[in-house]
């Protein structure tokens, strides 16, 4: 095994460097750019059991080292994705997580099984926690007992390694993290966005059509760093990390947090290799230090 | 209608070549690209300060001026980002992603292009005039309107290209009233528009266009985060009641397909979901 590759949850990833969900299409927007294969994995936008269009503009304005989004979950649905998408991504060795999304755990369920039927999916990662649709959603991942009750059902729905996403809204995310682990959980993946808002003053209007869009970028950072560290406290499996993560070092300042791998969002909306980027700057960190990923989980815990 | 070949999309780090300020709140920035941007007029550019830090954390989406080994833009000062470009010196690193996005259309030989600016929108069109100078085609027919005479950068330049009317607001250039006042004596069956400016202009362009018949192509201009498809930040309503997203689909759309009673101003939070295109 590579001094960058892992085992996580049960499932053996290239190295710990993945995307995050909805900063990152289906993986194929990168042709021009570099190979995605390299990367430990990919996060789809996430699928709904039907195509969604998203929300009314404006969708997305900056905030002071981040940004809102309020997209609403524009997908293709996971019928078009494992007809259009994921036979491209099999083909060229991708690793992919399908990050899934439902009002319902009966919907849960239904692109759980659909997603079975097919080859090339790696693990399932549930959004439970989206802050910009009205129905389900982040409902599901502000409760641990709801948070428990679809992580239950999507467990026994299939045999691929299942993550949960957790909300930073959460009343007590150690107790959803904790809920989900108990329902069968592989992995907790921390932390979505947070709801914020902004206004342009000149017209006094909201600048998103959603008022609220979930909050991201650098700014989230130590926010981030935080539930990562108390969840890893508190469950016994891994916790993929995510929040503000752009450069090699903030997937470090992570990792000695105690979390097992990184998702990069929106730092590729700025540069389309920032993941490319941290990987190699990971796999640098380890060649210059002689060690492997395994030393660096947690390595500031003590 | 053909579409060429576009050029692989690119990263890549430039240092700023000069920096021309012409007046009021407008730059053009040029950067020094020695492999070259192989970019059609209408196609656009992420711009970033290499040295921005994490903020302003997101880049912006800029139109091409000009490609080649001197890409340029044209900017107004409006915000935290514009203001830092508009203050760059030569040799300050910045990044472009791009060629991004669908460029203008070819003029159809068959037809005499009219180009209808507002304000910055006249960057992706000077563009276009120089490409058809170059061709040798007849002179495009034009109009340029902004709010007062302080407000057309560039007028010069498209003054020597094309058969050029302004329009200022105040009267204090040219016609006093829109661009839209003057542009119906300009329409007729062998006409062709390409237009680029705020929403408010260019739906009423469509509006006039339609109702000749004329073609009419327009350059949109929407909040954008990634600029290549993901953030999926871009949407504009279109006519079949569905969303196309400016940055792949557009910038340059045909103006029929864009809704712009909706294009304008965002429906109220819990209006009917829109169809996702197949």
């Amino acid at each position: 095994m590579s001094a960058l590759a892992l085992t996580l949850g049960g499932l053996t990833l290239k190295n710990p460097v993945l995307t995050a969900s909805g900063c990152f299409g289906y993986g194929l927007e990168y042709d021009d750019f570099y190979d995605v294969a390299e990367l430990g994995g990919i996060c789809t936008k996430g699928l709904s059991l039907h195509a969604r269009a998203g929300n009314p503009p404006e969708r997305i304005c900056e905030t002071p080292a981040g940004m809102l989004n309020a997209i609403g979950l524009a997908n293709v649905g996971v019928e078009t994705f494992c007809r259009d998408k994921l036979p491209i991504l099999r083909q060229r060795g991708v690793t992919v997580v399908a990050n899934i999304f439902a009002s319902s755990v009966a919907d849960f369920v239904a692109i759980t099984e659909r997603l079975n039927a097919e080859t090339g999916v790696a693990a399932i990662e549930l959004n439970i926690s989206c802050p910009n649709v009205t129905e389900g959603g982040i409902e599901f991942g502000k409760d641990a007992r709801m948070a428990g009750e679809v992580t239950r059902a999507v467990r026994a729905a299939t045999k691929l390694p299942v993550w949960v996403k957790m909300s930073p809204e959460a009343g007590s995310i150690v107790g959803v993290a904790k809920a989900c682990e108990d329902a069968g959980a592989d992995a907790i993946t921390a932390i979505n966005t947070i709801r914020g808002m902004s206004i342009d003053v000149e017209q006094n209007k909201l600048r998103l059509a959603n008022r609220t869009g979930g909050f991201s970028g650098p700014a989230l950072r130590p926010i981030a760093l935080r539930i990562v560290w108390e969840i890893v406290g508190a469950v016994s499996i891994p916790v993929i990390a995510i929040g503000g993560i752009g450069t090699t070092r903030d997937a470090l300042e992570f990792m000695a947090a105690g979390a097992s791998a990184v998702q990069v969002g929106t730092a590729n909306f700025v540069d389309p290799s920032a993941a490319k980027r941290v990987l190699d700057g990971l796999r640098a960190h380890c060649e210059a230090h002689h060690c492997d990923v395994q030393s660096l989980i947690g390595a500031a815990r003590g | 209608m053909s579409s060429p070949a576009l050029a692989r999309r690119r990263l890549a780090t430039f240092p700023l070549l000069r920096r021309e300020s012409i007046g009021g709140l407008y730059h053009v920035l040029t950067f020094e690209d020695r492999a070259g941007t192989h970019a059609l007029p209408g196609q656009f550019t992420m711009v970033r300060g290499a040295e921005w830090g994490e903020a302003p954390l997101l880049p912006r989406p800029m139109s091409y001026l000009t490609g080649g080994n001197t890409p340029s833009i044209l900017i107004k000062v409006i915000g935290e980002g514009t203001l830092r470009m508009g203050r760059a010196e030569p040799g300050e690193p910045f990044t472009l992603l791009g060629p991004l996005g669908q460029p203008w259309r070819s003029p159809s030989p068959g037809r005499r292009t009219v180009l209808v600016a507002g304000g910055v929108g006249i960057a992706p069109l000077l563009f276009l005039a120089r490409s058809i100078a170059a061709t040798g085609a007849p002179k495009p027919l034009s109009i340029y309107g902004g709010r007062s005479a302080k407000d057309l950068p560039l007028d010069d330049e498209l003054a020597d290209l094309t058969e050029l009317q302004i329009t200022t607001e105040d009267g204090s250039r040219g016609t006093r009233g829109r661009v839209t006042d003057v542009l119906g004596e300009l329409l007729g069956p062998d006409r062709e528009v390409f237009t680029c400016g705020p929403d408010r202009m260019m739906a009423k362009v469509a509006e006039l266009c339609a109702a000749r018949d004329v073609p009419c192509e327009a350059s949109l201009e929407t909040p954008m985060a990634c600029g290549y498809g993901v953030c999926l930040g871009c949407p504009v309503p279109t006519t079949d009641q569905a969303y196309l997203y400016a940055c792949m689909q557009g910038p340059c759309v045909d103006a029929r397909r864009v809704d712009w009673s909706r294009a304008d101003h965002a429906p109220k939070k819990g209006a009917t979901q829109l169809r996702v295109k197949a």
